[in-house]
């Protein structure tokens, strides 16, 4: 019984992980349909930035947190004026100039920090372990889950309940429309963009302390979060959701049987055959898009 | 004799709205039946589940005795079914000549098409057809840069050269002036008997140039169906146009 | 200029290139050098068969590199199977098999004895987890951008599982200390020339045989694909058999690639199957001219030259990817046809200049319906 609410409890550690990682890429993908092959350079700039503040000023990894948020989202808006405005009628090659920013966020950093694997310290009060229903749970990944619980709920009220969430919906069913009602749909697209640049800094700063920092760790972080929304589609947050907890609980259970190489290949095999059956996703409900 | 194209009873839907609610429509070998009706009418939906290009939920499409209602739309092209559809779309990047050799599609198969794939593709009938549709010139220009009117005329072609049994257009004169309009309907007059139309439309004058029997559409079922002059006279088609200044007017 | 001209010297084009590098060996006596060269070459290859399935069918696959990956290794496995003992150990294992404690040799390695299976191999492992993957993708009616991701996860995937299975693969050092391919009584040593011919005969027969392709038929369906695959189903196509056929003989001409790669690094490695490599493979063939086998090929070529011309330290690698990155965002936005299109835009504005000079005539679009007779009807349709 242990032993299985233990993978429960991993199998829920690694979704709400592949979440965090996730909604960014979701929603700039769901809503401005774009690719962005430097999700995984974001999350990768998030960590850094908490390492940099750490190792500069001393700082909590709490009040790195926040800074990594708004320092991410400020490359993301930059990106998203600079390069990837101009691109929106061409989604094959939005992913070409995304993928080509991350290698370029990549090698700045490599060249600048160095390629050595970098630490981040998790916050004291975090380290001990958790005992819950009669299983020792790392009080970090409970953190963990509780902050992404969190992010999820203030995205949700964002996109529903704000005046900038009521014009995102809206540019998403229908930018020129929406343009016509008023809307200045490049400041929203700019936004988003930033936003879900920020989601991303947010995970790299939090995934930071437990997995070791590295410049190239953003590809393989991107295609895990692209298979989330491969399986989750792109029209809802709860598609996302499901599918990041499906994921993750399967690649728990596979890792736990095998071993972390071979629960990603199978993984990946497994979302093949899904896409061939069901290209929109399991999750979908099927949407005209504007 | 067996009709070329029966649908029965085909029904439609967007996620919930009906596009098409019961529809039941006729076809005969070499006729060319004109399908008009007010907008959201369900016209070109029709044309869509005919092409396999939207499923339809419940009803049967027959064409040939073939039940083609859930088939994949290259299969059903291979029946013999064209489309030529609302938005212009030619291969903007091909040259026209190019173009129409795509549309040249006896043969399908990529291996075939690799080694002896320029047998069949006349260069003499592709001249000729080029030289119908007034492109000749412009062979070795590409689709974006023709203007409106060329891409009409090129799409006509296209659906020309792939030589189909049944052809569906839908809206051919869009955008075209009076002139070109009374050129389209002389091509039209002389693809019908070896060809089978159906043409949507809502330019009149044209419909009333090319048109034997005419079927009217209205919330995605046949209102009714007959001769340009019963339609015009049937007071149910008056009032489903109401508001547009009658079918003339349309 | 008219059309048949410009096949005529696009063709003039192609064969003074395939003519250059042929003799080039001629020219040049530094072995060294001659092995560098090799290797732009064999990249050429590799960014030309990019461009079949990019540039002309409009699939992006990011992970070619595991094609290119796999053929290497097939290769390296025939190679590493005929090492003189010492390098292979007792009762002839390779040598990392020997360190991981592996008793007898796997049953996957037993055909790589033979170089007539390992060649075969190489192009057909590539060639067969293309249609595999092909099937998957392309009967799902996947799009374009879909299909970049999951070819980008299928090369994380397969990168992963090579390092992984450490004890049969060789790992992260890969497969290493081989010994000289010898063929038909000729030694295709790393440094000689006999090998530089047959990476440059390899490329010659890429690019004309990829350019005979192109004009046919088939190569047209391709392109007419790349511009809008839903429009070619209703002539009645069958799509998906055509995207396979141009991504799986992608994965082929990858997998020769990295066979003949092997021959030159003289050894295998799991970077030849990683993304940074993928990458480059993209950033190449953008560069050069996505939609031209040959413009991909010098893409390749003058990338890989430039970078191998200016340094080899690990500091200015990571500055040239750098900027390699800025160029390639560059060429995205403002010459998406790459570089060879600067030709095309020249004999633009030169016809433009001529026509200028013979004055404009434009012409109303009119239809000539007395002049011409519709065809009779036409055979049965043919599948």
């Amino acid at each position: 019984m242990a032993d299985t609410l233990n993978q429960v409890f991993t199998g829920l550690s690694i979704a709400s992980i592949l979440l965090l990682v996730s909604l960014g890429l979701a929603i700039i993908y769901g809503t401005m349909g774009v690719i962005n092959l430097a999700h995984g350079e974001f999350v990768m700039l998030g960590a850094y930035s908490v390492w940099f503040l750490q190792k500069t000023f001393g700082l909590n990894l709490l009040i790195c947190v926040v800074f990594a948020f708004f320092m991410v989202a400020g490359v993301g808006w930059l990106i998203e004026r600079l390069i990837v405005q101009h691109l929106y009628k061409r989604p094959l090659d939005t992913i070409l100039a995304t993928w080509g920013v991350g290698v370029i966020l990549q090698q700045s950093i490599r060249l600048s920090a160095g390629a050595k694997l970098r630490y981040i310290k998790m916050p004291n009060w975090l380290t001990k372990a958790v005992p819950l229903f009669g299983v020792d749970v790392s009080a970090y990944r409970i953190f963990i889950f509780a902050l992404t619980v969190a992010l999820l709920a203030f995205t949700y009220f964002l996109i529903t309940r704000t005046r900038y969430g009521f014009r995102l919906r809206a540019v998403t069913q229908n930018a020129e429309v929406a343009r016509c009602f008023g809307i200045n749909a490049a400041r929203v697209y700019g936004l988003t963009f930033a936003y879900g640049a920020g989601l991303a800094g947010v995970a790299g700063a939090l995934i930071g302390p437990l997995k070791s920092v590295a410049p190239d760790m953003g590809t393989s972080i991107v295609v895990d979060a692209f298979m989330v929304v491969v399986v989750g589609g792109v029209s809802s947050l709860l598609g996302t959701v499901a599918s990041a907890g499906l994921l993750g609980e399967l690649s728990g259970l596979l890792a736990y049987l095998y071993n972390d190489t071979l629960a990603k290949a199978l993984v990946f095999f497994g979302v093949v055959i899904l896409i061939r059956f069901r290209p929109e996703g399991m999750f979908t409900v099927r949407v005209r898009r504007g | 004799m067996t009709a070329l194209l029966e649908m029965r009873d085909v029904h439609v839907s967007f996620s919930g709205f009906q596009a098409v609610a019961g529809l039941n429509l006729t076809v005969e070998q070499g006729e060319l039946r004109c399908l008009i009706g007010p907008n959201g009418a369900g016209k070109t939906t029709a044309l869509d589940a005919i092409c396999g290009k939207a499923r339809a939920a419940a009803g049967e499409i027959l064409y040939r005795n073939h039940d083609i209602t859930r088939w994949q739309e290259y299969l059903i092209a291979r029946l013999g079914i064209g489309r030529k559809f609302q938005v212009p779309s030619v291969f903007k990047d091909l040259t026209v000549r190019e173009n129409l050799r795509v549309a040249y599609c006896k043969k399908l198969g990529v291996f075939h098409n690799l080694v002896r794939g320029h047998n069949g593709d006349s260069v003499d009938g592709l001249e000729k057809l080029a030289e119908l549709v007034g492109l000749k010139d412009e062979l070795h220009r590409p689709a974006r840069r023709l203007s409106h009117g060329q891409t009409q005329w090129l799409e006509a072609a296209l659906l020309v050269a792939q030589d189909a049994d049944l052809i569906l257009m839908d809206e051919p004169t869009a955008g075209m002036t009076s002139a070109e309009t009374h050129k389209t309907a002389e091509l039209f007059n002389r693809l019908k008997g070896r060809h089978t139309l159906i043409v949507v439309e809502h330019d009149m004058g044209f419909v009333r140039e090319i048109g034997d029997t005419i079927s009217v559409m209205h919330q995605g079922r046949i209102l009714a169906e007959g001769k340009i002059a019963e339609i015009e006279q049937n007071p149910e088609v008056k009032r489903a146009y109401l508001g547009s200044g009658g079918i003339s007017g349309a | 200029m008219k059309p048949s001209n410009y096949a005529r010297w696009r063709l003039a084009g192609y064969l003074l290139f395939c003519v250059v590098i042929m003799i080039f060996p001629l020219i040049l006596n530094n072995d060294y050098l001659l092995n560098k060269y090799m290797r732009y070459l064999v990249f050429g290859i590799l960014s030309a068969a990019l461009s079949f399935s990019w540039g002309y069918t409009g699939i992006l696959n990011l992970g070619q590199a595991v094609s290119f990956g796999l053929g290497s290794y097939a290769m390296a496995m025939a190679l590493k199977l005929r090492t003189i003992p010492i390098q292979t150990g007792a009762k002839g294992l390779p040598d990392f098999m020997v360190w991981n404690n592996v008793k007898t040799l796997p049953w996957f390695w037993e055909p790589f004895h033979s170089y007539a299976f390992a060649i075969f191999a190489g192009v057909a492992a590539p060639m067969l987890l293309a249609l595999l993957l092909g099937w998957f993708m392309f009967r799902g009616r996947i799009t374009g951008v879909f299909v970049a991701i999951i070819t980008l996860a299928m090369l994380v995937v397969v990168n992963l599982l090579i390092i992984d299975q450490q004890k049969y693969t060789g790992g992260f050092n890969g497969i290493t200390d081989l010994t000289t391919l010898k063929l038909f009584g000729i030694t295709f040593d790393a440094y000689s020339s006999n090998t530089y011919y047959l990476i440059a005969g390899t490329l010659c027969v890429v690019l004309l045989g990829g350019l005979a392709i192109t004009q046919t038929k088939t190569g047209l369906i391709l392109q007419a694909i790349r511009d809008d695959e839903n429009r070619v189903r209703y002539f009645g196509y069958d799509v998906a058999a055509y995207q396979n056929f141009a991504f799986t003989v992608s994965a082929g001409i990858a997998g020769l690639a990295g066979m003949l790669y092997t021959l030159v690094m003289e050894f295998a490695s799991p970077t030849f199957l990683a993304v940074p490599l993928s990458l480059s493979i993209v950033i190449w063939c953008a560069v050069g001219g996505r939609g031209s086998l040959i413009g991909a090929a010098l893409g390749a070529i003058l990338v890989t030259g430039v970078q191998g011309n200016l340094s080899e330290s690990p500091t200015f690698l990571d500055t040239w990817m750098l900027v390699m990155g800025a160029i390639f965002i560059a060429v995205v936005l403002f010459l998406p046809k790459g570089l060879i299109s600067l030709i095309d835009i020249a004999v633009e504005a030169l016809n433009r200049r001529r026509n200028r000079a013979h004055g404009g005539q434009s012409k109303r679009p009119t239809m000539n319906m007395n002049d011409v007779a519709l065809q009779g009807s036409k055979p049965m349709r043919e599948v």
